[in-house]
Formats: C-alpha cells, sequence, structure tokens
C-alpha cells in the first residue's frame, strides 16, 4: 500500500496518532545508539576552551534530536545524520575514550571521505541551529549562544515553535 | 475584522462579481478596488492566514524551515536545465531549490524587503530603442509610460511608499513632487557611502521603499528590527498586500477571503467565458466550484500560467486563452548578481565603528548612472540599476559562513574566534544589481508531462536559461560597483555575476500586447481569448527593466482594476 493511503487509511480508523508514535519511538531507540558519539563530535566543534559556549552547555544533542525527530524534517537527512555517526563509530570504535588531539586526527581522516565531510558538515549546522536560534527551541541556554557574538534575535521573540505549529 | 470562511460555512452567494486567484501584490490590488466600488469579491489564496501578531523574527521557522512555503514533496516545480549538451529535468524536492515565495494571505509581499522603483519610460519602449538582440523576443509595450504613471503614484499612498525624490537623468518622471513620507531612518554609514559616491563623480539616490516611516492609521511605522527582508512585519509598516489593501477590502464588507483554498484549474462551458473555478480545501481535501462573472488570475507569474495550461478543455486544448501559443513562454527572472565588501573597524574612514554597528538602521541606497549606457568605448546599451544595502543580518546564516580554512572544516577554538572576529570586527555592506533579463525563446513554464502536486495537479516544468547579454551587462555594472566599495576603504571586495534565475523576481508568461497572434493578454490585460478573464500579476510583462518588479505589479494590478471596474459597469 503506498504511504500517503496508508496514512489516509489508519487516520480514517484514528490509528495515525499511534503509527506517529510508533515511528517516533523507533527513531528515538535508533537515536539513543549514536546519541553518545554524535554528543562527542558536537562537543569536539564547541569544547569549554572556546569562545562560542560549550555543546555541552547549550544543550545541543537534545535540540539535535528534536529537531531531525520531527516530522516535517527530511527524512533522509534524518537517515543520514544516524548511519553517518555509526559509520564514524565502525572506523574509531574507542572514539568515545580518544584524547581531544586524538579525536581530531580521527575527525580529519573522516573528513577526507566525501560521505564523511558530508555528515560532519551536517553536525555542524545542526549544532548552530541550536547554538544561534531562539532559546524557545530548548538551545543557547539563557542567549548564550548570542552573547558571544554580541548578535541578539530580532523582535518580536518567537511564542511558539515552529515545530508545535 | 478579518474574516476567514470556506463557502459551505455562508450563506448565501457562492457566485461573486469578481473571483480573483491569490492574495498577492496584484490580487489584494484589485481586491481593494472592486470592492471599494461597491462589488462582491471572492479572492482564493491556497495559503493559510498569518496575522501580524502571529509574525515573530524566528529565523529557524522563517528562513531555514517551510514555515511559509509548502513542502517540496507536497508541491513542487520540476527544473529543465542543459547538462553535457542534453536537456535534464530534475523535481525541486530533489535538488531543494524551491520556487515558492510565500504562500500565505498577502504572498511574497509579507516577506520583501520592499525596495521599489518604478520602470522608465524607455523599459516601454525597449524595441525602438535598440532594436532587436539576437536570441532574444524584445518587443514593445502596448502601453506607455504615462499609462502607468498615475498608478505607480496611487500605489504611494495606497502601499505606502516612503522616500526622497531628487532629480537624475535616468529617474522617471513623477506627478507629485514627493513621495508622501520621509524615508526611513538612515545608518551612519550613509555618509560614508555618499561621500565615496561624490568622489567617483556617481550620483547616490535614497531608495524608496515600501515600509512607513510613520504612523498611518491602522499601521504603525517601521521600528527598525534589524530583519526585514523574508519576514512578516509585526508593526503593519511593510506595504504587503495583506496590510495595505486586503484588510481595507475586508472593511467594505463586500470581500470574501478564502484562505486554504487551492485552485485546481478554471472551468469554461463556452468558448470564450470562464464560468467557475474548482478550488479545494487545503485542510479537508474537499471539493467545490466558486462561480463568478470575471475571474482575475493573480498567482504569481509561473503559477498563473500554469494554471491556466491546467485549465486546457476541449475548447482550449492547448490551455485556457492559448490561442497564440504564448502561454508560459518569455519567462522573465531578473540579469545580474551581488557583490560585497568588508568595513573593517581598524581601517573606517568617515565615522565611528559603534555607529556603522549599529543596528537596524537601512542604508537605502540606489544608484542608477548606468540605467542606460551610452559611452564612446563601452558602447550604447541597456544596463541596469543597483541597490546598497547591509547584508542580511539573520545570526545562523551569518554564523555559517566561510569557515573554512584550506578547503578544511573550521572548528574547536579556532572556530569559535573566527566567528566571533565576524561578528565584532567588521560588518558587511553589499550591493545588489538588477538588468533585464532577456526574453528568450528557452526560459519558459510548461506542465511536466509526469510530475503531479498532492492535489493531482501537474506541476510547472521551469526551462530557465538566460541570454548571455545579461552576465556581459551584470559584470561591467559590478565593476563599477567594487570601485565604490573600494573608495570606502572595504576589504575582501567580490562580486559574482550569474546567468542564474533568481525565484523571486519571477515575471512573464502571459505577454500582453495588440495583436492575438503574438500576445496572450490585451492592453487592460483581458485574454484575448476569453473575455472574462484577466491576468493582474506579472505574467503581463514582454521586457523586465532594470528594477525589482514589485511596484510595478502594485501599479498595473490597480490599473487593471480600474479596467474590470468600467466593464462590469456597463454589463
Amino acid at each position: 500500500m503506498k504511504r500517503r493511503t496508508f496514512l489516509v487509511f489508519t487516520s480514517a480508523l484514528g490509528l495515525s496518532s499511534y503509527v506517529q508514535a510508533k515511528e517516533n519511538s523507533h527513531f528515538e531507540k535508533q537515536f539513543k545508539t549514536v546519541e553518545d558519539i554524535i554528543s562527542a563530535v558536537q562537543e569536539h566543534f564547541f569544547p569549554e576552551e572556546s569562545k562560542i559556549p560549550s555543546a555541552e552547555s547549550m544543550n545541543l544533542t537534545r535540540f539535535l534530536f528534536h529537531t531531525v525527530s520531527h516530522k516535517s524534517y527530511d527524512r533522509d537527512i534524518r537517515a543520514f545524520v544516524i548511519e553517518g555517526a555509526k559509520e564514524l563509530q565502525k572506523r574509531e570504535k574507542t572514539f568515545l575514550f580518544l584524547s581531544s588531539q586524538e579525536k581530531e586526527i580521527s575527525l580529519r581522516a573522516y573528513e577526507e571521505t566525501g560521505y564523511g565531510s558530508n555528515w560532519l558538515s551536517r553536525i555542524m549546522i545542526l549544532s548552530m541551529e541550536g547554538l544561534f536560534s531562539d532559546p524557545i527551541y530548548g538551545a543557547n541556554i539563557k542567549e548564550g549562544g548570542w552573547k558571544a557574538l554580541n548578535a541578539y534575535g530580532g523582535f518580536p521573540r518567537p511564542k511558539t515553535r515552529y515545530i508545535d505549529v | 475584522m478579518l474574516m476567514e470562511v470556506f463557502p459551505d460555512q455562508r450563506q448565501g452567494i457562492l457566485m461573486y462579481d469578481v473571483v480573483i486567484v491569490g492574495s498577492g501584490a496584484s490580487g489584494g490590488a484589485v481586491a481593494y478596488t472592486l470592492c471599494k466600488a461597491g462589488y462582491k469579491v471572492a479572492v482564493l489564496e491556497k495559503g493559510r492566514l498569518l496575522k501580524r501578531e502571529d509574525f515573530s523574527k524566528d529565523e529557524l521557522a522563517y528562513c531555514r524551515r517551510d514555515l511559509v512555503t509548502p513542502s517540496l514533496f507536497d508541491e513542487y516545480h520540476t527544473i529543465e536545465e542543459k547538462v553535457d549538451g542534453v536537456w535534464q529535468t530534475t523535481p525541486t524536492h530533489e535538488s531543494g531549490w524551491s520556487f515558492w515565495n510565500g504562500n500565505i494571505v498577502g504572498g511574497s509581499s509579507n516577506f520583501m524587503s520592499g525596495m521599489l522603483h518604478r520602470l522608465h519610460p524607455d523599459d516601454f519602449r525597449l524595441k525602438s530603442k535598440y532594436g532587436d538582440i539576437k536570441g532574444a523576443n524584445i518587443v514593445d509595450w502596448p502601453i506607455s509610460y504615462n499609462d502607468l504613471e498615475p498608478y505607480y503614484t496611487l500605489a504611494e499612498t495606497l502601499v505606502g511608499i516612503s522616500g526622497h525624490y531628487e532629480k537624475h537623468p535616468y529617474e522617471p518622471p513623477r506627478s507629485t513632487a514627493n513621495f508622501p513620507q520621509p524615508p526611513t531612518k538612515e545608518n551612519a554609514v550613509v555618509k560614508l557611502f555618499d561621500k565615496s559616491c561624490k568622489a567617483l563623480d556617481i550620483h547616490s539616490l535614497v531608495t524608496p521603499r515600501a515600509v512607513l516611516s510613520q504612523n498611518i492609521p491602522g499601521r504603525d511605522a517601521c521600528y527598525y528590527s534589524n530583519l526585514c527582508g523574508s519576514y512578516g512585519c509585526s508593526s503593519g509598516a511593510k506595504g504587503s498586500s495583506r496590510e495595505a489593501l486586503l484588510k481595507p477590502a475586508l472593511a467594505t464588507g463586500n470581500l470574501t477571503l478564502m484562505s486554504n483554498s487551492y485552485v485546481k484549474y478554471l472551468h469554461t462551458d463556452k468558448k470564450d467565458k470562464v464560468d467557475h473555478a474548482v478550488v479545494v480545501h487545503t485542510i479537508t481535501g474537499k471539493e467545490t466550484k466558486i462561480e463568478g462573472k470575471i475571474f482575475v488570475v493573480a498567482a504569481q507569474a509561473h503559477e498563473s500560467s500554469r494554471l491556466l495550461l491546467n485549465s486546457a478543455n476541449k475548447h482550449h486544448p492547448d490551455g485556457l486563452a492559448n490561442s497564440s501559443r504564448q502561454l508560459g513562454k518569455n519567462l522573465l527572472f531578473s540579469g545580474g548578481g551581488s557583490g560585497q565588501g568588508e568595513l573593517h573597524q581598524d581601517s573606517l574612514k568617515e565615522i565611528k565603528f559603534e555607529d556603522l554597528m549599529t543596528t537596524g538602521l537601512f542604508v537605502n541606497r540606489s544608484v542608477l548612472d548606468w540605467y542606460f549606457v551610452d559611452h564612446w568605448w563601452d558602447g550604447t546599451f541597456k544596463g541596469g540599476s543597483v541597490e546598497f544595502m547591509f547584508e542580511h543580518q539573520n545570526i545562523i546564516t551569518r554564523a555559517r559562513q566561510d569557515n573554512y580554512k584550506e578547503g578544511k572544516m573550521l572548528w574547536g577554538t579556532a572556530l569559535g574566534e573566527h566567528v566571533i572576529k565576524r561578528f565584532t570586527n567588521y560588518k558587511n555592506i553589499r550591493f545588489e544589481i538588477f538588468n533585464d533579463w532577456l526574453p528568450n525563446d528557452d526560459c519558459f513554464v510548461a506542465l511536466d508531462p509526469t510530475h503531479k502536486d498532492k492535489y493531482g495537479m501537474p506541476v510547472g516544468k521551469l526551462r530557465l536559461e538566460g541570454h548571455p547579454q545579461d552576465v556581459k551587462v551584470g559584470k561591467y555594472i559590478a565593476q563599477k560597483c567594487e570601485k565604490i566599495l573600494e573608495e570606502m576603504g572595504a576589504k575582501n571586495i567580490y562580486s559574482s555575476i550569474s546567468s542564474g534565475a533568481a525565484q523571486n523576481l519571477v515575471a512573464g508568461g502571459c505577454r500582453f500586447g495588440n495583436d492575438p497572434k503574438t500576445s496572450v493578454l490585451n492592453k487592460y490585460c483581458q485574454a484575448h481569448d476569453v473575455s472574462n478573464l484577466f491576468v493582474a500579476d506579472a505574467s503581463f510583462m514582454p521586457t523586465g527593466g532594470s528594477v525589482a518588479y514589485t511596484w510595478t505589479i502594485y501599479a498595473n494590478a490597480f490599473r487593471v482594476a480600474d479596467h474590470i471596474v468600467k466593464t462590469l459597469a456597463l454589463r
């Protein structure tokens, strides 16, 4: 059955929110298997020592998860985020235990591949979106990202997140 | 009070005097004029209604997600490009190259920066002035600047255009002394800009803006949010069709504004009359017919042609009103490109750095010196116009730029340094060039033979080839602009002229003319073949001129609306 027909069918039966929830919980399980390595990459991009607040302090992994798991997010890119993380795990099984310099070497090597450079770029985009979007999206904690740039979001600020519309 | 209804929710008429497809600049202008004249009007807008109080400067929502445009998986275009000598078609959901410009009530006029210019009188007669250019389909217009001038002036008051008139050999003549409102506030950088132009014997002009500098009843002046283009306006200052025209039209009680209403096609029962529009509610999927005496298509040029092509039937096998076979042909974009330079703290002349870095205030400068080129060495040809502005102040966009060193991504502490320098050590000043996109046989919209949107209607297939002259003119002007930035002391100056189509500057497809064999519309933008059908958006333009189309769209729509009033009065 074609996907659109399936969704219309299940919504007619009142099942669509159940199907959506099932899809979501499946993705959440997948994400949990790569959450640590994505987090580590984001922290390498934005470490404590940087003049821009650290990824951890700005809640960037949570933001990334909420962004890509939303139903409106391109599902090919969503899958790519997971697959690219798994690929890095395969290449570097002990990535989480490497020193900062060793992580640097590993990521630069991953960057040498077209696939790796695309994935790293995607994680960077999603991290910067977190750092510099409105705090209503759960990152840019206390406008820390904006403060570092001395550039602030315009008024009026959003009262709702686009993902809730 | 804004009313949003769908026909089966209302008692009474489903038959209107005028049915307008699209609520953007031209749809709003026609609705306003007809409602004020006492006629019953329906506006069918496929997007939803977002009101002034719904807007915010949420960069993520408005600029990085499809909040105000359809998802490309639901509604899209296909683009035909020549790759290695072979035409290849790519759906835009694959390339991500969206040809949607804002599908909400008021259309893309909600999101423009509102830098407006009138066409010059010679833009109406480019063939007579310059003759033919090989490979281009240049024609004179069936009207003159004088026919449109009163409506350019009308738009200044109705839409709300602020500015300051200064005499210039290439500035179009005006019937009133000056704009109804003075210019919006400017950043101190204009002192440096004006001085630099003067040193180069270039005439800098204040850019007219569809942005109120002063309050008017119901709309407040600009509050200098620092984020104008790409965002809906939260004060009502921006002259969107929604604020300036649809609101007063609704206040007459004569307007039925139907949002979430997608028009599949127009139906004709006889050869020369449209009798109803077939409309799908975008949320419920319910299909209905909307009847009218007169139909006005105003869905934005590439979509208006598509609608008429999709309205083909046994009376009109090649598309509605297409006996000329010109429907969809000679689509126009804008030639030109853009450039940029960095104004650094350590080399800033004339003004203080903290004044340069002040947010919110505009640059509002344009140059018309090269609108027509008539030079002993450079030659005689149609040139173009230039806008100067700060780079768009979106934070995520600016943070992401140029984060590479020797081909590798910057990250870690090096990235932190780099990005913060970008935001605190300099400010980018930018120019945008507009020159004629020459109409040609390889720039048109047709129906895609296989791809359909989520409503089952064939999507528009766009072929977007430009003419080499467009790039020549763009490069010529870019060199002049780079010299201005040099004179200002800018660093790292570069420009980029491309033959690519800018999707937010689309016109043509239903050229108007006196001869039904070579044009789709007559000089009142009425279809030659179908007496109760008008096309009011930029589709009518046979040639583009060297400025953005918005003011011309507003003005011409008011003119067409006046004619429709006359037509209805005679019935």
